[in-house]
């Protein structure tokens, strides 16, 4: 097993690329603690995970033969956040991977100056700070340990631009900042920060996904249309799965890529490389 | 990171629990302690073996003080864990913490309150200093298992004692005989304080003196604090208490009284309610499972003598029962029995020429002889020996050069019923005298006219026995009742002692040879061999029966071609051989001589033999012949055990590993590693080699004590097995390790050195083609003077500049080569060994020195000058090379002493050794 005896920090694991990461990671022996806010957000303009969509990850690591602390905290609330690892350090004795997945693809879907303030906000609040919150929460205990893989989903999003999604394409350009950046900081403490970067990802059944489907709606397109578009638009003529995500978490937070830092590793199928 | 030594676990199994009553138990006797509790699958579930595992191993941040896990089974039972640091919470705290949460006692508090404190303790990285872990020679680890850990467990019968001493004693005992090559009067053993935090203890004892009973209370007197900095003693006891009185928290209690074993052996020793048990815990880094399991036999059969017999001496007592020597010799066991019946050489060869007589038996330069025309010569030969006064059982001198007329010469010997005593033409003329007086011929046939025959001694040419034999062409073999077990040729060995000693070695032990080798190396009338060794070398033995007693063809090699490996490269390439037999040595300039041609060798089987293989220095071989193209097999083997004895195939993985395995015994052979006092040695452990079965010579000619001495009985079968002199050991999967001779191994300075390990690291070192090393000491009284040389032989490109560099990365500093000279080849001896009393002295002459004392104006430089002035007692130059003023380790150590004296910067060996000038080491010390 790839991660036998190792302690994974998964954010926004309700459900989609986090519950994925989850359910992979506790198939190669992680023990793991889930986050996700849990609730809806005011602003954000569809629902979010659930508390019963956390526990049923929760309860699909455990048949791996996972031990697993499930918390509910937010990624704009620092003080929740170092709650949830002083307690995940307390449980479990050490953390070797954290897997800063929490994000939202909306509010999206129109052009820059048609976006409120409080959108842009909220969009860089959570898709780009929660992401430095969460590094900023455990990289003390990593970098103290020195020992860790830090992954931080972006998205090819942070690397090409998408029309009328301004705020959440700058913030994932700033996510893929902060990992080269970070990257360096960690670099001789030997703790590992890599960015992670999905295409279009389809919507999965068991994973209950729906970031296709929203920002489908976003752009008031069926989804069907939409999921064709960026279909034709991946070089491999498919969308990209839940699962091949989760494989790439997998590797990057495993000691086969003791090496790599400061990358950026893309599971889009080729639709970055044109 | 958190020392996992330091932390200890308890599981206890419920039959079923509730939670809320434990949370609420806990949080009375400990705040801030929450109560983990973990869903699960089936107690029975291999994932939640692995629950339970992870949960038992998983240190506590000490701020926590305590962990508590419940797992809560689908199946209805729970496992309540605790995991506490030491420090926090002792032994039989946790035991009544967990009694007190069960309600099985009062509740007291007994957890001191935690403050909430931040994420990272900063006391806690302090403990990320490991205490360092030395991996025991004998415990045949791999280090690519990681941190992986394994147990055994082992059952003692009712009423074992259980007092700490009593196991250090029975720890050392064993750990003495485990370690034979280290000083038996200290044995360094550890023992771990499972209730109370702090540096492991260890005492040194003598297991060498002393009986068994002072050994025990030696240890209990004499145990002290380890000091942080010393690696742990590599065996260690941990006497676990806690589950004394297990009956209150009921049966399934699982004690751990660390989460990772102090020790690279760990052995606990745990004392219930009914009885004691003991269980072995190791990481598989640095003990293997199979050692651990046996380490752990050996000691319990070991305390047995301590507790039983304590007036004993501590070396007498035994390791093994009857099943475990049994066990041990059966691993020296050849993994099939032998097919063949006593014959004599001369006879199968009959056969052979029968079947097929018009086959080439002989090639020597132009000269093909048929196997019936060599039947019929070496009948008419016979006759001749029988007309010079050779009758059965005399013993006949040849002293012949690599020809066809030498074979023939010696199947005539063994057809007149005659014993064959092969020399060397090649061989000093007093060494010919030795041989022939000694082995009392009184016929002798060479061509060599000043062959210093003494009187009583009858010389005559193979031209005089074929006279004679004349009149008897074409009638068949003369009368003979010679038998197999009569002996067939007798070869003189040099030992590392006094003269060259005889070895009779029968028929049979030949015949025997052949019907174990036969089909596994596929040997038949399609082969060519080559006569390549000397006839005094037991390796040609293997060569001309092998090839004559299987219907092969053999090529005589003359001696100027086997002195060429280009020439010789041609003749295997000309004469299509396809079974070679070689000394590494020699074929390590044959594979140099091959690298360049384009065309390939017929060769389909190489065998070594003769002298250790270093099997990386194959590699370039494999490159042009793989081996489903040509087969490799190292072949241990002894003139005493009729050439061979264990055989190994070779690929590509062994010859990248350096692996020294010489395999199993062939059909018919077994093995032995015995120690010194002639027990057999642990599996795994380095002794000397002794070999029985089918090979064991009849013993020295006319030397009864020797022989009795060098021939022993078989402990176990009381059969005649040969004792070697060579350094192995037996590996747990019955493979042979040979690590050079008993007496390779040399002290210097104190310290046990093993040339054949260095030659080993410098001929796997890039660039290095072939390589030798030798001790020397310049002045017999002065052991400052002595120092270790090496020869190499470079590939294009490399320098002994660069070979230094490497060595300094990879050899201790003890072990580093003072000199290092580079050589166009490694002499060989007759018998294609490397020669090294034929090693020229190093290059790096001490170079003339200088007339006066430079200045250079820089204060580190001077200061060096001055100080090296000092150590050699003449002044030098900024450009002369330390080693090669003369300077060693004991010099360098003068030298760093003398800098500290004048506060210099400190001086460690390696930047010398990098920078052995003024010049360099001014800079690397900037």
């Amino acid at each position: 097993m790839r991660l036998a005896a190792k302690t994974a920090i998964i954010t926004g694991a309700a459900r989609g690329i986090g519950r994925a990461c989850a359910v992979a990671f506790a198939r190669e022996g992680a023990d793991l603690v889930l986050i996700d806010a849990a609730r809806d957000l005011p602003g954000v303009p569809y629902p979010l995970g659930t508390a019963s969509q956390l526990a049923h990850t929760a309860d699909l690591c455990r048949e791996q033969g996972s031990a697993v602390l499930v918390r509910h905290a937010d990624v704009r609330d620092l003080a929740g956040l170092e709650d949830v690892t002083q307690e995940a350090y307390q449980r479990f004795g050490r953390i070797d991977a954290l897997v800063n997945n929490a994000g939202i693809a909306a509010p999206s879907g129109k052009a820059a100056h048609d976006v409120t303030e409080d959108e842009w906000e909220l969009m860089i609040d959570i898709d780009l700070s929660g992401t430095w919150r969460m590094i900023k929460a455990v990289g003390k205990l990593m970098t103290a340990q020195r020992s860790g893989s830090i992954v931080n989903v972006a998205s090819t999003a942070g690397l090409v631009g998408y029309r009328y999604f301004a705020g959440y394409v700058a913030a994932k350009h700033g996510v893929v900042g902060l990992t080269k950046a970070v990257a360096l900081d960690y670099g001789p403490s030997k703790v590992r920060v890599n960015a992670l970067c999905p295409g279009s990802v389809r919507d999965d059944h068991d994973a209950e996904g729906r970031m296709l489907s929203e920002i489908a709606r976003s752009l008031d397109v069926p989804v069907a249309d939409h999921e064709e578009t960026f279909r034709q638009a991946q070089p491999m003529n498919a969308l990209i799965e839940v699962d091949d995500i989760a494989a790439a978490a997998v590797w990057l937070a495993s000691d086969e890529s003791r090496q790599v830092t400061g990358s950026v590793l893309t599971v889009d199928g080729g639709f970055t490389a044109r | 990171m958190l020392n996992r030594k330091d932390h200890h676990a308890l599981r206890v199994r419920l039959p079923g629990a509730d939670a809320e009553l434990i949370a609420k138990r806990l949080s009375e006797l400990a705040p801030h302690t929450p109560l983990w509790v973990e869903p699960a699958g089936p107690s029975t579930d291999p994932l939640s073996a692995r629950r339970r595992a992870r949960e038992t191993t998983r240190p506590v941040p000490p701020a926590a003080g305590v962990r508590a896990v419940l797992i809560e089974y689908s199946d209805g039972p729970a496992d309540l864990v605790l995991v506490a640091h030491r420090a926090a919470v002792g032994r039989s705290a946790l035991r009544r913490l967990a009694a007190a949460l069960l309600g099985e006692t009062e509740a007291e508090p007994i957890v001191p309150a935690v403050p909430s404190v931040s994420v990272v303790p900063a006391a806690d990285t302090g403990s990320d200093v490991r205490l360092p872990v030395v991996a025991p020679g004998w415990g045949m680890g791999d280090p690519r298992a990681g941190d992986e850990v394994r147990e055994h467990r082992l059952a003692l019968p009712a009423g074992t004692a259980a007092d700490p001493a009593s196991w250090l004693a029975a720890i050392a005992v064993v750990l003495a005989r485990y370690s034979p090559e280290e000083s038996q009067e200290s044995v360094t053993v550890g023992l771990f304080d499972a209730e109370r935090p702090g540096p492991l203890r260890a005492a040194t004892a003598n297991v060498a003196a002393g009986t068994l009973g002072d050994l025990a209370t030696r240890i209990a007197q004499d145990l002290v604090m380890a000091p942080a900095s010393a690696p742990a003693p590599s065996v260690g006891l941990v006497v676990d208490v806690s589950e004394e009185d297990s009956e209150d928290l009921g049966a399934d209690v699982e004690s751990t009284p660390f989460l990772e074993p102090p020790f690279p052996l760990t052995i606990v020793l745990s004392r219930m309610a009914g009885g004691v048990s003991l269980r072995a815990v190791h990481r598989l880094a640095d003990v293997g499972p199979q050692m651990a399991a046996q380490f752990l036999r050996h000691l319990a059969h070991a305390h047995r003598y301590v507790a039983v017999t304590p007036d004993l001496p501590a070396v007498r007592a035994g390791l093994y029962d009857a099943a475990e020597l049994r066990r041990i010799r059966e691993l020296g066991l050849p993994p099939r029995a032998l097919d063949t019946r006593p014959r004599r050489i001369e006879k199968v060869f009959a056969e052979r020429a029968a079947e097929t007589p018009d086959a080439v038996a002989l090639s020597d330069d132009d000269l093909q002889v048929t196997y019936r025309e060599l039947d019929e010569w070496s009948d008419q030969l016979a006759h001749g020996l029988r007309g010079a006064g050779v009758r059965d059982g005399d013993f006949v001198g040849v002293c012949l050069d690599r020809s066809a007329e030498l074979i023939a010469i010696l199947l005539a010997i063994l057809k007149a019923g005659a014993v064959y005593v092969p020399m060397d033409p090649a061989y000093p003329v007093d060494r010919l005298a030795y041989t022939t007086e000694d082995s009392g011929i009184g016929v002798l046939v060479t061509r060599l006219a000043e062959f210093p025959a003494p009187d009583g001694v009858q010389a005559v040419t193979p031209d005089r026995i074929s006279e004679l034999g004349a009149p008897h062409e074409r009638t068949g073999p003369p009368a003979s009742a010679a038998r197999p077990a009569d002996p067939a040729y007798v070869i003189y060995t040099s030992g590392s002692t006094g003269r060259p000693k005889g070895v009779l070695v029968a028929h049979a032990n030949v015949i025997s040879l052949l019907d174990a080798t036969r089909d596994g190396f596929g040997l038949g009338s399609a082969d060519v061999w080559t006569f390549f060794h000397s006839i005094a070398f037991d390796f040609s033995v293997w060569e001309v029966w092998g090839s004559l007693l299987t219907g092969g063809q053999l090529v005589v090699v003359p001696y100027w071609v086997s002195r060429s490996p280009e020439q010789f490269r041609a003749l295997l390439r000309d004469r299509k051989v396809t079974v070679l037999n070689q000394t590494p040595s020699a074929f390590l300039q044959l594979v140099a001589a091959d690298r360049g041609c384009h065309d390939q060798l017929a060769v389909r089987l190489v065998i070594f033999g003769g002298e250790a293989l270093e099997t990386p220095a194959l590699l370039p071989w494999l490159d042009r012949y793989p081996e489903s193209r040509c087969r490799l097999v190292n072949m241990y083997g002894i003139t005493e055990t009729t050439v061979h004895v264990t055989e190994q195939t070779l690929d590509r993985g062994m010859a990248l590993c350096g692996s020294r395995s010489v395999g199993r015994p062939l059909p018919g052979w077994n093995v032995y590693v015995m120690d010194a006092a002639g027990r057999p040695a642990p599996p795994g452990v380095i002794g000397e080699i002794y070999v029985g079965g089918a090979g064991v010579a009849l013993g020295y000619l006319g030397k009864p004590g020797l022989t009795a001495q060098r021939f022993p009985a078989d402990p176990v079968t009381g059969e005649r097995l040969y004792r070697s002199g060579d350094r192995g050991r037996l590996r747990p999967d019955g493979m042979l390790e040979h690590l050079g001779r008993m007496d390779n191994q040399v002290k210097l300075r104190g310290f046990r050195i093993e040339l054949d390990e260095i030659r080993l690291v410098l001929v796997e070192s890039p660039g290095v083609t072939a390589a030798a090393v030798m001790l020397r000491q310049e002045d017999p009284d002065d052991p400052a003077t002595a120092r270790l040389d090496a020869y190499v032989v470079l590939s294009d490109g490399a320098s002994t500049a660069d070979l230094r560099q490497h060595l300094a990365r990879v050899l201790p500093d003890y072990m580093l080569p003072s000199t290092v000279t580079a050589l166009p080849v490694i002499p060989l001896t007759a018998n294609g060994k490397a020669d090294l009393k034929a090693l020229p002295a190093p290059v790096a002459d001490p170079p003339t020195p200088a007339e006066t004392v430079e200045s250079t104006g820089d204060e580190i430089a001077d200061g060096l000058l001055e100080v090296w002035q000092e150590i050699f007692g003449f002044p030098v130059r900024v450009t002369d090379d330390f080693f090669a003023l003369g300077g060693n380790s004991l010099f360098a150590v003068r030298m760093a002493a003398a800098m500290r004296e004048r506060g210099m910067p400190a001086l460690h060996p390696r930047t010398l050794y990098l920078n052995p000038t003024v010049g360099q080491l001014t800079i690397a010390l900037r």
